[in-house]
């Protein structure tokens, strides 16, 4: 095993020049550079757009420029974002960070909604309930992400509209001013159900406890949310009182910010997350109904198992296998971002970033982000491997 | 006797205290408030020698001084942080008087050091900023000196019509100097994106107060600012100035719908309907303009006048060619189709809306197919082949390529009306968008023996204010000589007769310094394009502003126009609720 893990490490290497070389190639096979752009400005002359070239380091052969490159990176530096003229890591960082927020978020709820659907609908298929699932979820496919996120942007200005209070966030990641004041009246409002909510799962959960049963999935989701709810909620009760009807962002306390990015991220979340998890539902749907029909799920039951022990313990266990071997796969999706949704919602994310760089040819931005998304493909790849060896006892590395 | 001399020590010390800019709203303002506006990409820097691009500019005039701009009501110059001005060797000296009493944010004075070491940045080859063609004429250097503390002299080589423009940003010597003495890479990293914004000195009437990266610029109201406005309160009035950065056209008209941003300026008819529904449900209480005025930009066929092909070089030099392609230009089509509805039929290169230098009295070649077939005739091509297209006697179909930047929707859709009215005559145009560095390239880099790869392209210029600042398309050896170019990009092998005169305009035309005969030969310069052609205008895009109505000192409709936009003066805004 162990000399497994070496040996796939070792091969990174190899593989990481390669990617990385051939990105450098496409780039610059691409015609034009930086400064072609300016080429078209009747007040630039021929000699300082030549001036520009040579002190960028354009007009340099592409082996020179590549390996510059390179050895910057083998000392852990990206390279100079030719357009804001600084240290690529300051131009992606802070939003490789927010493009984070709504993957994790998205992620979460995908998983947290299809497994669910998709058992359901393998379990009852072709049932009522099983057809509107299905046909939900070709709708969300078939929605394209930064259309959906525009139809959203509208639905915001309309419930505006509507109930002349802002209910959604229309675009964006945060509000210039954060109203202390309405959270914590919200929170003052909210707070009692939350607990009362907490208090009724927790029972729920000590009485299945108390019976011997494990609790159910329900009794779980809503004891977490409950429970994360009203523990968000402390803060501005506690502190909310003494602050000021508003302030800045920036001079806000983090509890405040925090809740103002999530109120943002709501909408977009709900858009990124509405293909994947359409898709997801259907996976495990044909999972699971692939697991059902094995010849074990037919022995179990007639041994006469509790038909919730069938499904939960020997069918969803072998069901999910795919889904943790796909946990790897997440990793780079985690810095790749949430796509266009973010151009349209104006999420300060990656993708508006790297859509800059690549229209302007900023080659150091692109080769950044491809870099660190190279290596964390490749990472994710091999705890992948690691992850399916751990939970199918079928497969072992020698 | 006590009281005459205080009177007169306070009457010497207010002369020795300040000479603030008067800035003239358009009505009585009042201080407090905020000013947000959304943007479409994020700055790059806040380093003036360093930026590019308007993302960071449009930021950057909001908190850097300049001597000169254009007086947003008429617009001649107009002095900012220069007072007053004297011309002097016929024109070949101008000096310009500072405002003595301006400060930087900082509280140290503002004065000619500042200035004369800015002028010197800009020009320095090294640095490369992007004014430093201002203080180049012809090749030859225009040099800066200092006079006294608040006066400095610019020296040209020959006499500048623009010269009393003097856009570039100062910046404070203090900060910049130390820098730039150590080296060029110390100055371009200077004061960029990751600055605290605390330390970023401002000279303008709003001074930096934080930035989120991808997100939005807020900038304060700086007190120190040398503006005041006709009752000597201080300017700028709004307290808050914010610059909310959105990447979507469509976002943005939603922050504008839900009253988020003040102003917005509408692309298309759709959104002008948008804006008008939301108004006349009571839902918003803002005004829209629609098509009070044209952009600045231009849009132009261009045929390549060094063609590998003999056959289709000889074909493009001929001007009867050329205004047949005009006569197939179905402008109001275009307008329609490609604009929604919003825009103007476009003759020649001065922008519609530079009402100093702009004609309408030149020749026009309006959509008119029999004529362009006649045209066509003359030159010999006057039968049809099988598959209906025009030959002439030899047989040669009349045929070209016409490409356009691909995304340009305006462009594309513009491009295809052409190809849709030409093929219907005979004429074979096959149209492809094409990336557009490919096209700046087949445009812009002429082959070793001088020829270029393209028969036409359907691109577009920025335009500007200044007809002297686009010599550079319209002079011989121009890097922009679009139809014409010769090796390396130099003066052409072959050039026509009217090509010089244009050339003699130009250069004629910077260096005059008569405003009445500048526009004389601007006038001329004008007849002469539309009569000949080399570059074929086609349609303005319709500038459609929007604002909220709490906002105040803003134009009426009859004063809104492109060049300066809704209002005179960022500094005489204000919020009336």
């Amino acid at each position: 095993m162990f000399g497994y893990v070496v040996r796939r490490l070792l091969q990174l290497i190899p593989t990481f020049f390669g990617a990385t070389l051939l990105a450098f190639l496409v780039i610059q096979l691409a015609p034009g550079d930086f400064v072609t752009r300016l080429e078209l400005d009747p007040t630039q002359d021929r000699e300082s757009i030549a001036n520009l070239r040579q002190q960028l380091g354009l007009d340099q052969p592409l082996p020179v420029q590549y390996a510059k490159w390179l050895s910057g990176i083998l000392q852990g530096y990206l390279g100079l974002s030719l357009s804001y003229k600084t240290d690529v890591w300051n131009v992606i960082g802070q939003r490789i960070l927010n493009s984070m927020v709504l993957v994790v978020l998205a992620t979460l709820m995908i998983y947290l909604i299809a497994i669910p659907i998709g058992v359901y609908s393998a379990i009852r298929k072709y049932t009522w309930p099983d057809r509107t699932f299905t046909v939900l979820a070709f709708l969300g496919l078939a929605i394209p992400n930064f259309f959906f996120g525009l139809i959203m942007l509208f639905l915001a200005v309309w419930l505006s509209d509507l109930t002349d209070m802002r209910i959604l966030p229309i675009g964006g990641m945060t509000n210039e001013f954060v109203h202390l004041g309405n959270m914590t009246r919200a929170a003052q409002l909210l707070f009692p159900p939350a607990l009362l909510g907490t208090v009724v799962f927790a029972g729920l959960f000590w009485w299945r406890a108390q019976r011997g049963q494990a609790a159910t999935f329900g009794i779980w989701v809503g004891l977490v949310l409950f429970g994360m709810s009203a523990l968000l909620m402390l803060w501005p009760l506690l502190q909310g009182p003494g602050l000021p009807e508003r302030l800045p962002y920036t001079e806000s306390p983090l509890w405040a910010r925090a809740t103002n990015v999530l109120w943002h991220a709501f909408p977009v979340v709900v858009v990124v997350g509405t293909s994947g998890l359409a898709g997801l539902m259907r996976v495990m749907r044909g999972q699971m109904l692939d697991v059902l029909s094995q010849d074990y799920i037919r022995t179990a039951r007639a041994k006469g198992l509790n038909e919730r022990v069938v499904i939960y313990k020997h069918a969803l266990r072998n069901a999910v296998i795919p889904f943790i071997a796909g946990i790897g796969g997440l990793l780079p999706g985690l810095i790749g971002g949430a796509g266009l949704v973010e151009v349209t919602m104006a999420w300060p994310g990656i993708t508006p970033a790297l859509l800059e760089a690549i229209s302007a040819i900023d080659i150091y931005v692109i080769m950044g982000l491809i870099t660190i998304t190279t290596v964390l493909l490749m990472i994710g790849n091999v705890v992948s491997d690691l992850l399916l060896a751990w939970v199918d006892p079928r497969i072992r590395y020698s | 006797m006590k009281k005459l001399l205080v009177l007169g020590m306070l009457a010497l010390a207010g002369l020795a205290m300040a000479q603030p800019k008067v800035f003239k709203g358009t009505e009585p303002g009042r201080a407090g408030g905020a000013y947000r506006i959304t943007a479409i990409s994020d700055p790059r820097t806040w380093n003036p020698f360093v930026a590019r691009e308007t993302s960071s500019t449009d930021i950057i005039a909001l908190f850097l001084p300049y001597l000169t701009t254009y007086d947003p009501y008429t617009q001649a110059p107009e002095g900012r942080l220069a007072k007053s001005w004297e011309v002097r060797n016929n024109g070949l000296t101008v000096i310009f008087k500072l405002r003595e009493g301006a400060r930087w944010s900082d509280g140290q004075a503002i004065d000619a050091d500042d200035v004369i070491f800015s002028a010197t940045v800009h020009a320095d080859q090294r640095v490369n900023s992007n004014s430093r063609s201002s203080f180049i004429l012809d090749g030859q250097p225009i040099r800066w000196t200092k006079v006294d503390q608040f006066t400095v002299r610019a020296d040209f080589p020959k006499p500048y019509a623009p010269a009393l423009i003097q856009g570039w940003y100062i910046v404070p010597e203090h900060v910049f100097g130390p820098a730039y003495r150590a080296g060029v890479q110390q100055l371009q990293a200077l004061w960029n994106l990751d600055t605290p914004p605390a330390q970023v000195v401002s000279g303008g009437p709003f001074k930096l107060d934080s930035y989120v990266k991808g997100e939005r610029v807020v900038l304060v109201r700086n007190p120190n600012y040398w503006g005041v406005d006709e009752r000597n309160n201080p300017v700028a009035y709004m307290e808050r100035y914010t610059v909310q950065i959105v990447p979507d056209l469509n976002a943005q008209l939603a922050r504008f719908l839900a009253g988020d941003a003040d102003t917005f300026a509408a692309a298309n008819a759709d959104q002008v309907a948008q804006v008008l529904e939301r108004i006349r449900g009571n839902r918003l209480r803002a005004e829209i303009f629609p098509n009070v005025d044209v952009t600045l930009g231009t849009n132009f066929i261009v045929f390549n006048w060094n063609h590998k092909d003999s056959f289709k070089e000889n074909l493009f030099r001929q001007v009867k060619f050329r205004r047949a392609m005009a006569h197939l230009m179905d402008k109001k089509s275009m307008i329609e189709v490609a604009l929604g509805g919003l825009g103007q039929a476009q003759w020649s290169p001065i922008s519609i809306p530079n009402k100093a230098f702009f004609t309408d009295d030149v020749a026009k070649f309006e959509f008119n197919p029999q004529r362009a077939l006649q045209l066509l005739a003359e030159l010999g091509f006057r039968t049809k082949n099988r598959d209906g297209w025009l030959v002439n006697a030899q047989g040669k179909v009349l045929e070209f390529n016409l490409v356009t930047n691909q995304g340009n929707n305006v462009r594309e859709r513009i491009a295809q009306i052409f190809r849709d009215e030409a093929r219907k005559v005979g004429v074979k145009v096959e149209y492809r968008p094409i990336d557009f560095n490919e096209l700046v390239r087949q445009l812009t880099s002429p082959a070793a023996d001088g020829t270029r790869d393209f028969d036409a392209i359907l691109i577009g210029l920025t335009g500007g204010i200044e007809p002297a600042f686009s010599r550079n398309v319209w002079e011989l050896n121009g890097s922009l000589h679009a139809w014409n170019q010769g090796v390396g990009g130099k003066n052409p092998a072959k050039v026509e007769a009217f090509e010089v005169l244009i050339d003699t305009l130009m250069k004629r035309g910077a260096t005059t310094l008569d405003q009445a005969q500048r526009r004389q030969i601007y006038v001329q310069f004008q007849k002469v394009v539309a009569e000949n052609l080399p570059l074929i205008y086609t349609v303005a895009p319709a500038y459609n502003p929007a604002r909220l109505t709490r906002l105040g000192g803003m134009f009426p409709k009859e004063q809104i126009n492109s060049i300066t936009g809704q209002a005179p003066y960022i500094e005489t805004i204000f919020a009336k609720e």
